[in-house]
């Protein structure tokens, strides 16, 4: 009788731990939500206009959503506290039926040190934006910083307060991880964009092309298994063109190299072919690669 | 994997002496047309000095424009309608700078309505004073406010029927720059662009025909007006990226542009003979500017020898100042490239390059911001010295002529061929500098510019002997070197503390904080170069006449020597000026024109290890094992995975492991006796614990 009372116990107490735990998962899984399936685009301009072929590409591709960086936050020498910079300006409407997810890019050093209410500025500012500009339907920011060991704690720190702010106005909160971010642990944040752009070094331009390379990727593709963040990936089809001692430079990745480097993560990981995003929209990058091109890299 | 050490970044910076393949680019564009000088900062420096002026003060006193300053000054002067101006320009300033600036506050809609009101407010003010006392300045007031109320209709209007008839002034300046601002937002962009050409607006310009700058782009230009103002901008442009391509395909001087895409053979090949067209329709005000464009991409992608056709030709054309200096410089470029060195050429290019000093002279006295880097003769002369002249005269054996030409642009390339080449031919360039009696006219003229200290002659031909172990011919040279002129180097702070008898492989020569001493302040004792040769020079003449263990203790003393005078050294400085943060120690012995002295330090050691005298042989086997004499490591690393470190990975076949097995093979005959350098040494105890 005892053993069969002490079973019984035993029995509800594992389905209850069962139970909890099943809650617990759930939630987690709540908890990280990736960005849902199909093609974004990266806007990166300081004025929102849209031309013919831009729209043209939006609708060819099925794009229907739209990282536009609102604005940068640099530090600003003469107060050391962090400052908006370079805030777009809205030229023309919004497109029918696109997304618009707001995306702030924070210099690292803005993360050298904790700065008092920048979170709630930062969430107050795109809120303001949205409101000026009627730019509805927004329901998700994304942070953009380049962080480093040194600046991650505090930079999650931020997250976390940018997080809560954001959950005010029902904004969920996303941020762009790099290469090298992948071997730190993961940020705070509802899902991550993994940048596969500026992944080589600039000085070394002569040897390795510094947008994408996939021998410069190669080296952290073991991380990506054990990355506990859902994902999105973003692949480059920008040019960076620079002076270097007068002379201009101009970067440009090749349409296999790009290919060739969504295979290598796909294959690691099958979930980075869900949700695709180019950074960044702009006709010369639509005319740079063909639409055959495009049609590959944004096959799911 | 490569290690790269640094020593001394004082020494890096002072005198980089093995940065020969250093990033120093002579690939300067050479089609100049343009002046690129900023529109605004024109404008900005004449407004800031009519401030001055109203305010009476001295420029040193004036720091930027502040509305309460004028408006105290004009209240001053009882001049109201002053005071009712800048009130209206600070409203309308505060405005631009919410517009244009940056707070966390983001404007609501009825914020930027408020703002729209006191913009019209003060437009409206504006154009009820535009035929004041100050109509210019109220008139450019009207004009800003409609800019930023995005009003370019009416500022076109404004312009065409008022303001284009004021007087010239810097607001008469600004006001058509708005003015060729609103033409491009209202579809006359060709007009605007035009203005902003004229004005020297590059700026704009640049954001304008951002994606309008090839071949097609410019024949539609020049087929609407072969006189259009953008054309001097668009053919600069094109031609310079059309270098680019050249380079690319020639992989030329720097790396890195197997990226470029703008401009192709056959785009420029087209352009050339478009160019070449125009200078023959004579339609053209600037035929120098066409004619130095088919020049330049003919020598980039065609025929050299049309290149100099049309270099002579352009030369000689009309076109303005800038113009005309561009098609010259091409010319001395595409000729000195084209014909083979003569008297007839010599004598030419003397002529040419007392030019381009000369304008390099004036180039430097301009008052000039400091991002300004244009620099345009320099770059010249620069490039056709060094892509051109210097390689020709080389080549020619006129190895001194070479390097007058390197030392006419100031180039990295004359100190660094000095010291690099062999002892007999720097004599020879020493000759030359002292021969002042030549008859040719270019040789006379580089040496009459020609700026040789005669102490760093000498004292470097000393040196070089001393490189070769010919301690006696090097101490005559120098002998000839007064003392202050080491106390000067930038060496000297580490001949002032550093000893040549100090063990290298037992004691590093770290110079300390507390060893360092201000330039002005060092004191040397004596000539460090000439003091070491002469003592290693008794020390080996003193070798012979030794025998049994005094002469193998006179062979450790002089390993010490040279391993110290070596560049891997502590007194690197006994042979060299300077020591690079990139020399690499896993290939030390490439210096040209030089002895190993790390060698010679191998081969001394290797008689003292014969010793019985168990220290002597344990010092010589432990410094034989001495990571700077030996390239090739006793090991090999290798990330571990699992161990999450790296893997040391003995390689026997390595000279340092023989070295290290040797050494542990004499401790073990005396087990007590080893002493505390060996035992403490961190190489050496992996050593032993990797040894099988």
């Amino acid at each position: 009788m005892c053993t069969f009372v002490a079973q019984m116990k035993t029995s509800r107490l594992l389905t209850t731990f069962l139970f909890a735990l099943l809650c617990l998962l759930t939630t987690g899984c709540q908890r990280s939500s990736r960005l849902a399936d199909g093609n974004a685009v990266y806007y990166w301009r300081t004025e929102w206009r849209l031309d013919s072929v831009e729209t043209a590409f939006l609708c060819r591709h099925k794009i229907d959503r739209v990282f536009c960086r609102y604005f940068d936050v640099v530090m600003d020498d003469a107060t050391a506290e962090p400052k908006p910079n370079a805030t777009i300006t809205f030229g023309s409407p919004m497109p029918e039926g696109i997304e618009i997810i707001p995306t702030v890019y924070i210099t690292e050093d803005c993360m050298h040190a904790r700065h008092e209410d920048l979170a709630r500025k930062l969430v107050q500012r795109v809120v303001q934006m949205n409101e000026t500009h009627d730019i509805s339907g927004v329901r998700e920011l994304q942070i953009d910083c380049d962080y480093t060991h040194n600046s991650r704690r505090t930079f999650y720190a931020f997250l976390e307060e940018v997080r809560s702010e954001a959950r005010h106005h029902h904004l969920r909160l996303s941020a762009t991880i790099r290469l090298h971010q992948l071997a730190m642990p993961v940020p705070p944040v509802d899902y991550g964009v993994l940048m596969l752009y500026n992944t080589g070094d600039p000085q070394r331009f002569d040897e390795r092309n510094p947008v994408l390379d996939s021998r410069d990727v190669q080296p952290y593709i073991r991380y990506l298994d054990g990355y506990d963040l859902p994902l999105a990936t973003a692949y480059p089809v920008y040019a960076w063109q620079r002076t270097i001692y007068g002379v201009r430079i101009e970067h440009v990745v090749e349409a296999e190299e790009i290919l060739a480097v969504k295979q290598m993560v796909e294959r690691k990981r099958d979930d980075l072919r869900h949700a695709i995003i180019t950074f960044c929209l702009d006709t010369d990058n639509i005319q740079r690669y063909n639409t055959e091109t495009y049609e590959a890299i944004y096959h799911h | 994997m490569k290690r790269f050490i640094i020593i001394s970044l004082f020494a890096t910076l002072t005198t980089p002496l093995f940065a020969c393949a250093g990033i120093e680019t002579h690939n300067h564009y050479l089609f100049r047309l343009y002046n690129m000088k900023e529109f605004r900062d024109r404008v900005d420096r004449i407004t800031e000095n009519n401030w001055i002026a109203y305010l009476g003060l001295d420029s040193t006193e004036y720091f930027w424009f502040q509305a309460e300053e004028v408006i105290a000054a004009a209240q001053a002067k009882g001049d109201d309608l002053m005071v009712s101006y800048v009130n209206n320009l600070n409203t309308y300033l505060e405005c631009a700078s919410e517009v244009y600036g940056e707070n966390w506050e983001y404007p609501t809609k009825e914020e930027l309505q408020e703002r729209s009101k006191k913009l019209l407010i003060v437009r409206q003010y504006a154009l009820s004073k535009v035929k004041s006392r100050l109509r210019s300045q109220h008139a450019l007031l009207y004009m800003r406010c409609n800019m930023l109320l995005g009003r370019h209709a009416e500022n076109v209007q404004f312009w065409e029927q008022t303001a284009s008839k004021f007087i010239d002034t810097v607001y008469r300046d600004m006001m058509q720059n708005i003015y060729a601002g609103a033409l491009t937002k209202t579809g006359r962009a060709d007009q605007g662009a035009e203005i902003f050409a004229q004005q020297g607006d590059y700026q704009s310009l640049m954001t304008l025909y951002y994606k309008r700058r090839s071949f097609d782009a410019i024949r539609q230009v020049y087929e609407r007006n072969p006189n259009h103002a953008v054309l001097p901008f668009l053919l600069q442009d094109f031609v310079n990226n059309a270098q680019e391509a050249y380079d690319r395909e020639h992989d030329n001087d720097w790396p890195g542009k197997l990226f470029i895409r703008d401009i192709e053979r056959d785009e420029a090949m087209k352009m050339a003979a478009f160019a070449a067209q125009v200078v023959a329709d004579a339609k053209t005000e600037t035929p120098a500017m066409w004619g130095a464009a088919a020049a330049w991409l003919n020598y980039f992608f065609g025929d050299k020898k049309v290149a100099l056709r049309y270099a002579q030709a352009a030369r000689n054309a009309a076109g303005t100042e800038m113009m005309k200096d561009c098609a010259r410089a091409l010319h001395i470029y595409i000729r000195s490239a084209v014909e083979a060195p003569s008297a007839a050429l010599d004598d030419d290019l003397t002529d040419e390059l007392r030019w381009l000093t000369a304008k390099i002279k004036e180039e430097m006295a301009e008052d000039k911001p400091f991002y300004d880097c244009e620099d345009f003769y320099l770059h010249a002369c620069n490039r056709i010295v060094h892509q051109v002249l210097a390689e020709k005269y080389q080549a020619a054996g006129r190895t001194s002529t070479a390097l007058a030409l390197y030392n006419l642009v100031g180039s990295y390339n004359y100190e660094c061929t000095l010291d690099t080449m062999a002892v007999d031919d720097l004599l020879k360039f020493y000759a030359y500098v002292k021969d002042r009696t030549t008859d040719n006219k270019l040789d006379n003229y580089l040496k009459s510019v020609l700026e040789a200290d005669d102490n760093a002659l000498c004292d470097l031909i000393g040196t070089k002997y001393l490189r070769l172990a010919q301690w006696e011919e090097g101490i005559k040279w120098l002998d000839k070197v007064p003392l202050q002129f080491y106390n000067e180097k930038g060496y000297a702070v580490y001949a002032n503390f550093r000893k040549t008898d100090v063990e290298p492989w037992i004691k590093r020569q770290w110079l300390d904080e507390e060893h360092e001493v201000p330039f002005d302040q060092i004191r040397l004792a004596a000539n460090p170069r000439k003091a070491t040769a002469e003592e290693i020079m008794q020390l080996e003449n003193g070798l012979n006449l030794l025998k049994g263990e005094a002469r193998l203790q006179r062979c450790y003393d002089l390993a010490v020597r040279y391993a110290q005078i070596d560049l891997t050294g502590d007194c690197w400085f006994v042979l060299h000026d300077g020591k690079s943060t990139y020399f690499d120690y896993e290939e030390p012995n490439h210096q040209p024109n030089e002895l190993s002295f790390a060698e010679k330090a191998v081969e001394m050691l290797g008689q003292a290890a014969t010793s019985k005298d168990f220290k002597l042989k344990e010092r010589a086997l432990f410094a034989l094992s001495y990571v700077y004499l030996n390239p090739d490591c006793w090991y090999e690393s290798e990330w571990d995975r699992d161990l999450g470190d790296y893997k040391w990975i003995p390689v026997p076949s390595s000279q340092q492991y023989k070295n290290f097995a040797a050494l542990l093979a004499h401790e073990k005959t005396a087990p007590n006796q080893t002493s505390n350098y060996v035992s403490r040494c961190d190489q050496y105890r992996q050593f032993k614990k990797h040894f099988r």
